[in-house]
């Protein structure tokens, strides 16, 4: 398994996905700069504080950025076996078909969680610069990391509720399927996260979670929980099928 | 003594829909032998191939890979067999090296000088930043043997591994699959359109058409039985004949227009003009014939070539 995983992660070497994905986890930090310059320079007389900085950056990482990169990270693990044509070189070596999903999946929540830590950290740089240059308030590195917590437990919650385009991926064998429904998913995710019923919606009810609101949109907890578990057993149980199944002409 | 087969498929089915695309096939590969399996595009040769190695899985029937079902134990298996299925896929951002060796650690337990060794039996030693991107398809090729050498398996089921190469790059690996097969004693099951390449270095020919197996032939027999004839061109065909079974009774001939072709060797050319000569017979042309397997694997799939 161990073999696996570093094959997995050797696979990535010269890969233009992995600096491309680490740019896009840093656009949430940069919008969030530009954003806080703007309030700087139009109302001066507003203050904010490092964790408003965080709070707004995790809505966006959660809700629109890194959701739209992790669906391009998953569809590009899941694909790339076909669009290279190297599942007919590595599964006669052989390599099990469940044990190549498993390790996928692997790579796909360290990925995630390294890129919800590129936006920490991304987040973190951007509002010292600021906080030296116009001063922010509440500015502790202890409270950063507070947010750090929150910022990995993003990673995997997000990583739970990916799993469906991993079969999507499978199943077109391209990015293309996977990165359209993960638009309408966003869009999705932009008209729910001010609703009550976005406690509901698999991609929203995360954020919700984290951010703990779920309670005050009157549904049960353990309601949204359940959502976001089957979306990701559903999710990959049909993944691991489907490959397990799959001729591979 | 009963032969041990590495290669043993019975009545082995691939269905895709309505479509049936392997069609009852009994493949038997000796132990040692290099198996040359013919036919057209889309004979049925890369599903057969596939199904070996557990990429596709079969309607019916079963594989015996090494006497066991190919769905047991797979990993004891298939470490013992190296593969390419038509042009072979690596990974485009990785080099030659970084691809083999990540197929080494895949592998475990193999030497890290295995990767060095095949890259060198194939001319890629040097080509140590290239990605396989900028590979051409001969490159492509020659890594995809390396691949499949590498870890010197006991069996290797090649699909068109000489598609791509130059004449000087076939007739090396053609070299390279006859020493593998002779000096380490490596079963290979090799498919190709091109008869001329297969008929070089096979013992044992097998001919799919339309998804069936419809001939497996050792090549020493098929050469040895290749049907030599006599060719005479005459002014009268029928009264040749009748002189040939009359005087000779030769039954095994065949007519063409104005041509009969003799396949009884029981007598001469010579003798057999001077009798249609004395006989009043207009004799313009004598020719001896040996049919060639390209003719003889063209009669077995009707006509048209067998690539």
């Amino acid at each position: 398994m161990l073999n696996l995983i570093f094959c997995e992660l050797l696979k990535l070497k010269r890969s233009k996905m992995l600096p491309l994905s680490i740019v896009g986890a840093l656009a949430t930090p940069i919008m969030m700069l530009l954003e806080a310059l703007q309030t700087h320079f139009e109302h001066p007389e507003q203050s904010f504080t490092l964790s408003d900085i965080y709070e707004n950056s995790l809505l966006y990482v959660m809700l629109l950025m890194n959701m739209l990169i992790y669906v391009a990270i998953t569809a590009y693990l899941f694909s790339r076996e076909y669009t290279e044509k190297t599942l007919k070189t590595i599964l006669p070596v052989p390599v099990s078909r469940n044990k190549l999903v498993i390790v996928k999946f692997f790579t796909l929540l360290i990925w995630s969680i390294m890129l919800s830590v590129v936006s920490w950290i991304g987040s973190l740089v951007l509002s010292t610069i600021y906080h030296f240059i116009f001063g922010l308030d509440d500015f502790y590195f202890t409270a950063s990391l507070q947010w750090l917590i929150k910022f990995l437990l993003s990673g995997i919650l997000m990583f739970c509720t990916v799993s469906p385009f991993a079969f999507l991926a499978e199943k077109t064998k391209g990015l293309v399927a996977p990165m359209i429904i993960s638009a309408v998913m966003v869009m999705g995710n932009v008209a729910l996260c001010n609703q009550n019923i976005g406690a509901l919606y698999p991609w929203t009810a995360t954020f919700f979670l984290l951010e703990g609101k779920t309670e005050s949109t009157g549904y049960p907890i353990l309601l949204s929980i359940g959502i976001i578990i089957f979306v990701s057993v559903i999710g990959s149980c049909a993944t691991f099928h489907y490959f397990k199944k799959e001729d591979l002409k | 003594m009963l032969m041990e087969y590495i290669i043993e498929t019975e009545n082995l089915v691939k269905q895709y829909g309505a479509a049936t695309v392997v069609n009852n096939i009994n493949i038997h590969v000796p132990r040692g032998n290099i198996y040359g399996l013919l036919g057209r595009n889309g004979a049925g040769k890369t599903t057969a191939m596939r199904m070996m190695l557990n990429l596709v899985f079969p309607t019916s029937g079963t594989i015996h890979l090494f006497g066991v079902d190919c769905r047991e134990n797979t990993e004891k298996l298939y470490c013992k067999i190296g593969s390419i299925v038509e042009t072979p896929g690596f990974y485009e951002n990785l080099t030659a090296y970084e691809n083999l060796e990540l197929l080494r650690r895949l592998r475990g337990k193999q030497k890290k000088e295995y990767v060095q060794d095949a890259l060198k039996v194939v001319g890629l030693q040097n080509e140590r930043t290239k990605p396989f991107s900028d590979y051409s398809l001969g490159m492509k090729q020659r890594l995809g043997i390396a691949a499949a050498i590498m870890h010197k398996p006991e069996l290797l089921i090649l699909d068109e591994p000489i598609n791509g190469l130059d004449p000087i790059g076939i007739s090396e690996i053609r070299l390279l699959l006859s020493e593998l097969s002779q000096k380490y004693g490596t079963t290979i099951f090799i498919s190709s359109h091109v008869l001329n390449e297969i008929e070089q270095i096979a013992d044992i020919i097998g001919v799919m058409h339309e998804g069936k197996l419809i001939e497996e032939v050792n090549v020493e027999e098929l050469h040895k039985s290749n049907r030599r004839y006599l060719e005479f061109k005459v002014s009268d065909t029928l009264a040749a004949v009748k002189l040939l079974e009359n005087h000779y009774r030769i039954t095994d001939y065949l007519i063409q227009e104005d041509t009969i072709r003799v396949y009884d060797h029981t007598y001469n050319s010579g003798e057999i003009n001077k009798c249609f000569i004395n006989n009043e017979l207009l004799v313009t042309q004598v020719n001896v014939y040996e049919e060639n397997l390209e003719d003889y694997f063209s009669t077995l799939i009707g006509g048209g070539g067998i690539a």
